[in-house]
């Protein structure tokens, strides 16, 4: 029987295909559009999330404690190397860097600025967070006193490749001390943090100028490949400053809170315009068809039937405008991954946010099953009130209405 | 065995448009009869009908179809009874639009749960009977007035039923073919042994049913046995 029913719902969706055309066309454009933008929202977070672990916190990061509310080189992790090495060892950790920074007076013979100086080793960066990848210009290397500064930074100096540039802090025996510099690369991480106040030179160099044993560091950044191994390095260094990433970062765990929430709202309005395009065409056309549900009752067709069809009915609609809408969704996501959306002319506003110019999207399972669940839902809940006319309507006065 | 003892039905109850549709109907029809509902056009014959088809309520009075008392049954169990016992003939056909004529003679018996063997057999029987068996992929709006109601025949016969309730079955049909129709109706009648009422005024259906049951303005004034 419930072949024949499937027949019945199959070829009643059709009954009037422009209709259902129209309407199955609206679930897939709005669909696919929602989906873009979940792509994109979560895209510009990853990505977001992605540059500032490989250029500045990784997943966890160890400071001495009081070092990150002082950022004085006094709080500096002595037994660094060895902690490093012992983490290294730990199944799942993807890499390991050593990181020294100081703050102070950065100038070029007209412009001074503060900033961050940062130590860092380039083949540790790379392995750790592909670091030549931020290069904006000039060529990545910390040779002799080569310096890499961040892309704001240098525009609040005036700086370009080769500019000269004195670096002024107080090393570790509390003396001030300076250190010449010249500009070999600019880089843009989209780390603001980074990208205003931060130069790079060889971490070697600065133990040297800071006067610091080459063992110390002042932060210890790791990758991990699981996010469980968090608490363990928290409970084998209970005498440092432990964070992870989303701890160092409360504005980026709001702004993924905000995007779920951009999201949510998304999907709603889209879910909301597939229930109303279901309901709209299911209710016409039972209303279109009320003469022939109350004779089918009449001549003794149970009511679970007229209901398994009109489920059917609406099933197919929204099942055929999830199809449509996934595929044309899927496309979309694949451009936006590969090619991404061109944003540059608000390339200013989005990088003072720490976005890029050019928004990649991502593709995540997820955004075609809970859509499909959310779709099967609407169709579903769409028949409601079409079904209760159908449950209250009296086979006789439909029998009367033909004379 | 149909029996109705002092069958009352209202229509607009204790309003003043109140019109008493049937006073006090008596009536037994036994199985296998070809009989006729007659009477002028509001007399009670498509009510009465209606009545004995579980589609409408009474006020008062019994309806046994056999030994069930039917004005008592709940709505899902007149649907069942429907299903079951009965067979309907409207004067609009009332084929469904999206199945073909193979399926919609099929459709009740489907919905009484034969096998598809066992329709494939019937639908071709009665077809051939009707003189349908050449249309049975089209659709119903390939069909001619004519056809369709022979579909509706054929649909409402397909599954055996003990009763045929036909309201105007040739209101819709030129002379011929309702002449066609009810011959066909009569061979159902006595092949089948299949009981037949009409509703209508039609006299091509009143000379060849074998007994007439004249009503007026809601009563039963006459029963003619031939």
């Amino acid at each position: 029987m419930y072949k024949l029913i499937l027949k019945m719902a199959w070829k009643n969706s059709f009954l009037r295909p422009a209709r259902t055309i129209l309407v199955i066309t609206m679930i897939a454009v709005s669909m696919s559009m929602m989906l873009a933008i979940q792509g994109l929202y979560d895209g510009m977070v990853k990505n977001m999330i992605d540059k500032n672990k490989r250029s500045d916190s990784g997943d966890i990061s160890i400071y001495a404690k009081d070092y990150r509310v002082q950022k004085d080189i006094k709080y500096r992790i002595k037994d660094a190397k060895t902690i490093k090495e012992d983490i290294q060892k730990i199944d799942g950790i993807k890499a390991v860097v050593l990181r020294l920074q100081a703050q102070g007076l950065l100038s070029t013979a007209r412009k001074s600025s503060f900033a961050s100086i940062h130590g860092i080793d380039l083949k540790e960066e790379e392995d750790f967070g592909k670091f030549s990848e931020f290069l904006k210009e000039g060529e990545i290397s910390l040779e002799k006193r080569s310096a890499i500064i961040g892309v704001e930074l240098a525009k609040t100096l005036k700086v370009r490749i080769g500019s000269k540039l004195i670096f002024s802090t107080q090393d570790s025996s509390g003396e001030i001390n300076s250190i010449a510099l010249r500009v070999r690369a600019i880089i843009q991480t989209t780390n603001i943090g980074l990208d205003n106040n931060a130069i790079f030179v060889d971490i070697k160099k600065l133990h040297e100028f800071l006067g610091v044993n080459h063992k110390h560091a002042t932060q210890i950044a790791i990758m991990i490949e699981d996010n469980r191994l968090i608490s363990k390095i928290k409970q084998m260094y209970p005498n440092f400053d432990v964070k992870s990433f989303l701890e160092l970062q409360p504005m980026i765990k709001q702004m993924k809170d905000m995007m779920v929430i951009f999201n949510s709202i998304t999907f709603f309005i889209v879910m909301s315009v597939v229930f109303i395009g279901i309901f709209g065409v299911v209710y016409v056309s039972i209303l279109d068809r009320i003469r022939e549900f109350g004779i089918i009752i009449g001549i003794g067709m149970q009511y679970k039937y007229i209901r398994a069809q009109i489920f059917l009915e609406s099933i197919i609609v929204g099942l055929i405008g999830y199809i449509s809408g996934a595929f044309l969704g899927l496309i979309l996501l694949i451009y936006l991954r590969d090619y991404g959306l061109d944003l540059s002319s608000f390339s200013d506003a989005l990088e003072m946010w720490g976005y890029e110019a050019v928004i990649t999207g991502t593709i995540k399972v997820s955004y075609f099953t809970s859509t499909f669940g959310a779709i099967i839902t609407a169709s579903a809940l769409s028949v409601l009130i079409p079904l209760r006319k159908i449950k209250k309507l009296n086979p006789i006065e439909v029998i009367k209405a033909e004379k | 065995m149909i029996k109705l003892q002092n069958v009352n039905k209202y229509f607009y109850k204790n309003d003043p448009r109140e019109v008493h549709a049937l006073c006090d109907i008596n009536l037994k029809i036994e199985d296998g009869e070809f009989s006729l509902f007659s009477g002028s056009s509001g007399c009670g014959k498509t009510t009465l009908l209606n009545a004995i088809g579980a589609l409408d309520s009474c006020d008062s009075g019994e309806i046994y179809i056999d030994d069930t008392e039917i004005t008592t049954l709940s709505e899902s169990e007149r649907t069942e009874l429907r299903l079951n016992e009965l067979g309907f003939v409207f004067q609009s056909y009332n084929l469904v639009p999206v199945l073909n004529v193979e399926e919609n003679i099929g459709f009740i018996m489907k919905l009484r749960g034969f096998s598809n063997k066992e329709i494939k057999e019937r639908v071709l029987e009665i077809a051939s009977l009707l003189e349908i068996d050449n249309k049975l992929k089209l659709l119903p709006n390939a069909l001619s007035g004519g056809q369709q109601q022979r579909v509706a025949v054929a649909r409402a016969v397909a599954a055996k039923p003990k009763i045929i309730l036909a309201d105007e079955p040739t209101a819709n049909l030129d002379s011929a073919n309702s002449e066609i129709l009810i011959n066909m109706m009569r061979e159902l009648n006595e092949k089948e042994g299949v009981c037949i009422l009409f509703a209508s005024h039609d006299e091509l259906i009143r000379e060849n049913t074998k007994r007439v049951i004249e009503l007026s303005d809601g009563a039963l004034v006459n029963d003619y046995k031939y």
